[in-house]
C-alpha cells in the first residue's frame, strides 16, 4: 500500500508541539487555565497569533471531569470570537489532529492548531471509562478500565508472548526514560507495587493525572518558514476493531497493523516509536503488530506509563516524535495513539524530517 | 491567593435504551434460563448475540440457543470489588466460550482465590434469583465439574420467542461521583459573593471586563488576572418571561429571566428580576441585588427606581 503522498496530497507537518507538566491534580485550575500556558506555547513557537490560524480543532471527554460542555469553556482560551473555524472530537486529541490533517489536504487551510486535555484527578477514571462501553452487555457490570487490561495482559501471559518479569521490565525502562523528560509526572525508580488487578501490577499501570498538549500544524512552505526542521506527516491512518472484547484475539492488534501499512510504516525502517500504550501489557501487542525490534527506540519520552492525561496521551505521543524530529534525535518516527478499551481503535503517523 | 473551592458532584442518570430483536431476545432468554446466540452466515455462533456481524456487517436474525456451560479464554482477579460490579466480594473477571458459541462472554467469576482460577477452567452460570432481562440476570459464573464433551456440543436453532412480554428495552443507571474544583479564577468570583460582592476580571488585552470570570478573554485568548469590582447595580439588557415552572424551583410563573449588565462589566450575567410584576419589565430597566438568606449569592434583582438606561448606554451588550 503506497504512502498518502500521491498527487493531489499536501506535504503537511507538525512545527510546534506543547504539554503541560502532568500532575495527580490541579484543583487551582480550571481546563481553560490549564490549558492556556501550552496554547500560548506553540503559538509563541511559531510566532503565529490566534488570527493566523486557518482551522482549530480539539479533543476531549466531560465525564472526565464530570463538567458539561467543558470543551466550549476550554475555547476561551484559544480567542474564538470572531468565530473561528473550528470543530471538536469526543476523542484523545490525536484523532482531532487527523481531523486537522484533512482540513489541510483539502487546502482550506494552511495552518491548524490541534489540543486536548484531560482533567482525571475530580473523578474515579477507572469508572468513568466504564462509560464507554457497550450500554446493553457490558456497561451494566462496571467492567473498569485495569479490568479489561488485565484480561489481555493474562492472554497475552497464557499465549506465551510475555510474563511478569517481562511486564516489569517495560514499566522500569519507561519510567527510566521518564528521567530525562521534566513534564512526565512519574519517573525513576518506581516499584512494581502490589496487584491492582492481576496479572496487572500498579507499576504496570499509567498514573491518573491531569494536563494538556497542543500542536501546530502547517501546509507545504508555511511549515518551512514556522519551523526550522519540519516533522512531515509522511503517512497517517486510523482502523478500528469489534467493540466486543469476546470476538477479538486480545493477544494480537489487526487494526494497528493496518493503520501502520496505510501509513507507510512498513516501507522503510523507523529509528524511533512513541507508542500509546497506558498498560505495560500492551506495548507488547503493538510491538507485535508493528514489528519493532530492538533496533527501534521505544518510547524515549517514557510513554503514558510515566503521564497519562485521558484524551491528550496520545496526541502527545504524535508530538513527541514530532519534537524529536525537530531537534534531529530522527529522521524517521512512528507515532501511535489508541482508543476505546483493549486497543480498540488505533492510529500510527509516520513522520519524517527533511535530509540532513 | 484564596483557598480554591470543591464540592462533591455527583452526575447520575438513567438511560432508557431500545433494544434491536437480536438483542431482545437474548434479553428475554436470559430472563427465562437461556442463553441466545446468533449465527453468522459463515456459520460462527456469536455469543452475546449482536444485530449486524462484526466482519461484514450483515444483519444477522440467525438465533440459536447455546449451553449455559462453558470454558474461560481469560481471566483477571479482582480483588478489591467495585460498586456496580457483580460481586461485592472478591472475583475472577472472565471471557467464557460457552459451549456451543464461538466467541466469548465478558462477566464475573465466583472463586475463592486466584488459584483456583485459571484459563481453559469449565464454568457455567449462575442465574440471580430475580431476573429483568438484562445482563445482570447472570449472576456470575461458577465452577462446573460436570461431564460432557464439549466438543460435541451444537448449537440448536431458537424462534426467539418465549412466554411472556419480550424485554425491549433496558434503563441502565449510571452514576459518577466527583469532586469539582472551579479553579482559581471561579473560586475568587464566588468567595467575593460571599462578601456580597461582585468582582470580574480584566482583559490586559482588549480591556474587557468579564462577570462571572473564567480565567481567560474568550476574544483575545489570554489569561484574565486583573480583579475589578462591578455593581452592585446594573441594567437589564434583555429578558424573557418564564412560563413553565421549573422542577425543584419554589418560584411561582410567570417571572422573569434577564440579561443584566453590571455598571463596569463588559458582559451581562443572567438573573430572575423580581419585585415589579412581570410584563412591567423592560430593556434599561435599573436594578439592583436582593442576596439571598445564606448572603452567598443574589436572590434575584429587583428595581433600583431610577430612571431607565438610555439605549446607548447598553446596545454594545445587548
Amino acid at each position: 500500500m503506497a504512502e498518502h503522498t500521491g498527487p493531489g496530497t499536501r506535504d503537511v507537518a507538525i512545527v510546534a508541539f506543547g504539554q503541560t507538566d502532568h500532575r495527580r491534580t490541579s484543583d487551582e485550575l480550571s481546563e481553560v487555565e490549564m490549558l492556556m500556558p501550552v496554547l500560548h506555547e506553540v503559538l509563541a513557537a511559531t510566532g503565529l497569533k490566534t488570527s493566523d490560524i486557518g482551522f482549530t480543532c480539539s479533543g476531549s471527554s466531560d465525564y472526565l471531569a464530570g463538567r458539561a460542555f467543558s470543551f466550549t469553556m476550554a475555547l476561551d482560551g484559544v480567542g474564538a470570537w470572531p468565530p473561528i473555524s473550528e470543530s471538536h472530537v469526543e476523542m484523545d486529541g490525536a484523532w482531532a489532529l487527523y481531523e486537522a490533517w484533512v482540513k489541510l489536504q483539502t487546502g482550506e487551510a494552511d495552518t491548524a492548531l490541534v489540543y486536548s486535555y484531560g482533567k482525571s484527578s475530580p473523578g474515579s477514571v477507572r469508572d468513568v471509562l466504564t462509560r464507554q462501553l457497550d450500554p446493553y452487555y457490558l456497561a451494566p457490570l462496571w467492567p473498569d478500565s485495569v479490568a479489561l487490561a488485565a484480561l489481555q495482559a493474562q492472554a497475552l501471559i497464557d499465549a506465551g508472548d510475555t510474563d511478569e518479569p517481562a511486564l516489569a521490565g517495560v514499566a522500569a525502562r519507561s519510567r527510566d526514560a521518564a528521567r530525562a523528560n521534566s513534564r512526565a509526572q512519574l519517573g525513576g525508580s518506581v516499584p512494581q507495587g502490589d496487584y491492582v488487578v492481576r496479572p496487572l501490577r500498579t507499576g504496570d499501570c499509567p498514573p491518573i493525572g491531569d494536563g494538556a498538549a497542543a500542536v501546530i500544524l502547517a501546509a507545504g512552505e508555511r511549515a518551512r518558514e514556522l519551523c526550522a526542521r519540519p516533522a512531515w506527516i509522511r503517512g497517517i491512518d486510523h482502523r478500528i476493531e469489534a467493540h466486543s472484547l469476546g470476538v477479538r484475539d486480545l493477544t494480537d492488534s489487526p487494526s494497528t497493523r493496518l493503520a501502520a501499512e496505510r501509513a507507510g510504516a512498513f516501507l522503510r525502517p523507523v529509528d524511533t516509536a512513541e507508542l500509546h500504550a497506558p498498560f505495560t501489557s500492551q506495548e507488547i501487542v503493538l510491538r507485535k503488530a508493528l514489528r519493532l525490534g530492538d533496533e527501534v527506540t521505544v518510547n524515549p519520552s517514557g510513554g503514558a506509563l510515566t503521564a497519562n492525561p485521558v484524551m491528550a496521551a496520545g496526541l502527545i505521543r504524535l508530538g513527541e516524535a514530532a519534537a524529536r524530529v525537530h531537534r534531529g534525535a530522527s529522521d524517521r518516527a512512528l507515532a501511535h495513539a489508541t482508543s476505546g478499551p483493549c486497543l480498540q481503535q488505533n492510529l500510527v503517523a509516520v513522520l519524517e524530517g527533511d535530509p540532513r | 491567593m484564596t483557598e480554591v473551592l470543591s464540592a462533591p458532584l455527583v452526575v447520575e442518570f438513567p438511560f432508557t435504551r431500545s433494544l434491536g430483536p437480536v438483542q431482545s431476545a437474548f434479553l428475554t432468554g436470559l430472563r427465562e434460563r437461556t442463553v441466545l446466540g446468533v449465527r453468522t452466515a459463515d456459520g460462527k455462533v456469536l455469543v452475546p448475540p449482536v444485530e449486524y456481524d462484526p466482519a461484514t456487517a450483515e444483519e444477522l436474525r440467525d438465533l440459536v440457543e447455546v449451553a449455559a456451560t462453558g470454558t474461560v479464554t481469560t481471566w483477571a482477579w479482582n480483588h478489591e470489588p467495585r460498586r456496580g460490579q457483580p460481586l461485592d466480594t472478591p472475583f475472577a473477571w472472565v471471557l467464557v466460550r460457552l459451549d456451543g458459541a464461538d466467541t466469548a462472554l465478558l462477566h464475573a467469576l465466583d472463586a475463592p482465590g486466584p488459584d483456583a482460577v485459571h484459563t481453559g477452567m469449565r464454568v457455567r452460570v449462575r442465574w440471580a434469583a430475580e431476573r429483568t432481562g438484562a445482563i445482570t440476570d447472570i449472576a456470575c459464573f461458577e465452577t462446573y465439574e460436570g461431564e460432557g464433551d464439549v466438543m460435541e456440543r451444537q448449537a440448536q436453532s431458537h424462534s426467539g420467542e418465549f412466554a411472556g412480554e419480550a424485554v425491549t428495552g433496558i434503563v441502565a443507571p449510571a452514576r459518577l461521583d466527583y469532586t469539582y474544583s472551579p479553579g482559581r479564577t471561579q473560586s475568587q468570583y464566588i468567595h467575593a459573593l460571599s462578601g456580597r460582592r461582585s468582582v470580574g476580571e480584566r482583559c490586559p488585552s482588549c480591556r474587557k471586563v468579564y462577570v462571572p470570570p473564567r480565567g481567560a478573554c474568550p476574544t483575545c485568548g489570554v489569561a484574565t488576572s486583573e480583579q475589578v469590582e462591578v455593581g452592585p447595580r446594573g441594567t437589564v439588557t434583555t429578558f424573557c418571561i418564564v412560563n413553565i415552572k421549573a422542577k425543584n424551583l419554589d418560584i411561582e410563573v410567570p417571572y422573569v429571566y434577564a440579561h443584566i449588565a453590571l455598571d463596569g462589566a463588559d458582559l451581562a450575567l443572567h438573573a430572575r428580576i423580581a419585585g415589579i410584576p412581570y410584563d412591567q419589565v423592560r430593556m434599561g430597566l435599573r436594578v439592583e441585588p436582593v442576596w439571598s438568606e445564606s448572603g452567598r449569592f443574589p436572590d434575584h434583582y429587583r428595581p433600583t427606581g431610577e430612571p431607565d438606561a438610555d439605549y446607548d448606554t447598553y446596545k454594545e451588550l445587548v
